[in-house]
């Protein structure tokens, strides 16, 4: 039941910070935007045929801008704050546990960056109205969102808890988010992968644009979970190594 | 209630405490007493959970610190050096957060928060925001996160720092009467509060643990030497020192100042019997010299401390290898 107890003063916590207004404000105009020059792009009568969904979920790269940049700035304070602070050492010697902590606080960072899209409900509602909406990419296309950036926010909540800083923490976190994106990217570029190779199924991109599709490819979501599950054990590890280092 | 034995705690070049061992019996107020850096924190973190030691084991209420911790978490409050509290938050909702965090019972929860404050006077700021409040009332937010629950053992890493002298008096009568019924450990490096608080000390200096005992006994080890007696004469021809140092029990007599005008102030070493003080007097009436003040005083920790301290870092700490103690 900590855990519950934690994950609610971490939302309370996030929400009490200014940057998170920031950050939603910034996501939403940034999606409006997107979606107000995909109505555009699409009004043209020579673009082909997409669904506006489709292009919403990864059919820019807006989208992936906004996954990489805004994951690390929901999670650089979560860890690395309480450790500039102290904090850290009350929270740890009230009767909850590393992992229970971990557990705690990256729920949390999931929770705020589910509100950070759903302003962007919006989208499919208003679409609805003007012409018929398949339901199932929309939810599968929202299924990919959300399982891509818990994968990004695990990774980058590990940075969090080794980084000195909430800064450092960031731009870790935002160099690695970095890297797990371009790792897709060589796949699309190199003619030599394979269509079933290691590398395409790291391609985030292929992801995205399947799960806008409407498919959803299990082996994508269970390479989310197994990077999301290792990362956390990381996080938890490395805030154990701290009893050894003092 | 505390048991501690053979602890030791190495970070990668310096060794933090060496082979410290020593127990803390129910409702015992026990003082932690050392220059800053000596290893105090250090210790308390380990008995809290907080630090892994390198080896050794320490007891809390019947669970291994290290096997146990959440049991143990669950019977310590514990206030740590320089207080972090989440600065955003209003005190109450702090409390609040905290109390759910120790598991106090939901329909307990209001009733404890509240003695808390009571009990830490912090009824006029219980709906300020942390990051607004003086160091004294952060103090006394920390110590109320501490009382939270009821807990057994309190372990307060210098609780009375940054306070002004009446709040230092107001904590230190709290803690006098929270240990009334609870353990109580507590590190402090100023030593007139560890003598007005604690009913038995342990001096810790470089890691080690040089000197333990109530706070009179320690004191009475030392006076095997005696006791210092200040006076101060009225003695334009210079007789005092001469007739003091021939009293019987007297064993050195020196004279700091000497003001022409004979108003001189000299410190004796004498024997620990009040009886040496009367005949002080009377060799005063004898030989014609005036007494305006007279004082005695037994060695106080503050003596022993410094002897302690400073003879033990006179010596080489060759003996244990690399142990050069004093850790951040």
């Amino acid at each position: 039941m900590n855990i519950i107890v934690q994950l609610k003063r971490e939302i309370y916590a996030l929400f009490l910070s200014p940057i998170v207004y920031v950050m939603l404000i910034a996501a939403t105009v940034i999606n409006s935007g997107v979606f107000l020059a995909i109505l555009d792009f699409l009004s043209n009568p020579q673009s082909g045929h997409v669904a506006v969904m489709q292009l919403m979920f990864g059919g820019t790269t807006f989208f992936y801008i906004l996954l990489i940049v805004v994951s690390p700035l929901i999670t650089m304070r979560l860890i690395a704050e309480e450790k500039h602070l102290g904090t850290l050492e009350t929270l740890l010697t009230a009767p909850i546990n590393e992992a229970q902590v971990v557990i705690a606080k990256y729920l949390a960072a999931v929770v705020f960056y589910i509100v950070l899209w759903l302003p962007t409900l919006a989208y499919p509602l208003i679409l609805s109205r003007f012409s018929e909406i398949e339901l199932g990419p929309v939810l599968a296309g929202y299924l990919g969102t959300v399982g891509m950036g818990m994968m990004f926010l695990a990774v980058n909540l590990f940075f969090s808890a080794v980084a000195k800083n909430q800064i450092v923490a960031a731009l870790l976190s935002f160099g690695a988010n970095m890297v797990l994106f371009i790792i897709g990217i060589f796949a699309s570029i190199s003619m030599a992968a394979a269509p079933d190779s290691l590398l395409n199924y790291m391609n985030l991109w292929a992801h995205m644009e399947d799960f806008g599709r409407g498919i959803v490819d299990t082996r994508y979501l269970v390479y989310y979970a197994s990077i999301i599950l290792f990362v956390l054990f990381c996080t938890v590890q490395a805030l154990q190594a701290r009893r050894w280092r003092g | 209630m505390i048991k501690v034995e053979h602890l030791t705690k190495q970070y990668a070049a310096t060794t933090a405490l060496w082979d410290i061992s020593f127990q803390v019996t129910r409702n015992e107020i026990l003082g932690f007493l050392g220059p800053n850096g000596a290893g105090k924190s250090t210790t308390l973190k380990i008995l809290t959970g907080y630090l892994a030691p390198t080896s050794g084991t320490a007891v809390v209420d019947g669970h291994d610190v290290f096997v146990n911790p959440k049991a143990v978490k669950k019977v310590i409050g514990y206030l740590p050096e320089n207080v972090p509290l989440y600065t955003e938050l209003r005190v109450d909702e702090y409390l609040g957060y905290r109390s759910a965090l120790k598991e106090v019972p939901r329909n307990r929860r209001h009733k404890a928060i509240d003695s808390a404050i009571e009990r830490c006077q912090l009824g006029d700021v219980r709906q300020r925001v942390i990051g607004q409040l003086s160091k004294g009332y952060r103090q006394r937010v920390g110590l109320a996160d501490a009382l939270l629950g009821d807990p057994k053992i309190l372990i307060l890493d210098e609780p009375t720092i940054g306070l002004d002298p009446n709040q230092i008096r107001q904590v230190r009568e709290l803690i006098r009467e929270l240990g009334r019924e609870r353990t109580v450990i507590l590190s402090s490096h100023i030593l007139p509060e560890v003598e007005a608080v604690c009913s038995r000390v342990i001096i810790i200096h470089q890691g080690r643990l040089v000197s333990r005992g109530r706070p009179e006994d320690l004191r009475a080890d030392l006076q095997g030497g005696g006791v210092t007696i200040t006076v101060e004469v009225i003695d334009p021809g210079g007789a005092a020192q001469g007739a003091i140092e021939q009293v019987d029990g007297v064993t050195h007599v020196d004279s700091p100042d000497d003001s022409p005008d004979g108003y001189r102030t000299l410190v004796i070493k004498a024997d620990p019997d009040p009886a040496v003080r009367e005949r002080i007097f009377d060799a005063a009436v004898e030989r014609g010299f005036k007494l305006t003040g007279l004082s005695s005083r037994g060695a106080s920790l503050e003596d022993i401390f410094v002897q302690i301290t400073t003879s033990e870092g006179d010596e080489p700490p060759a003996a244990d290898g690399d142990a050069e103690g004093g850790a951040a």
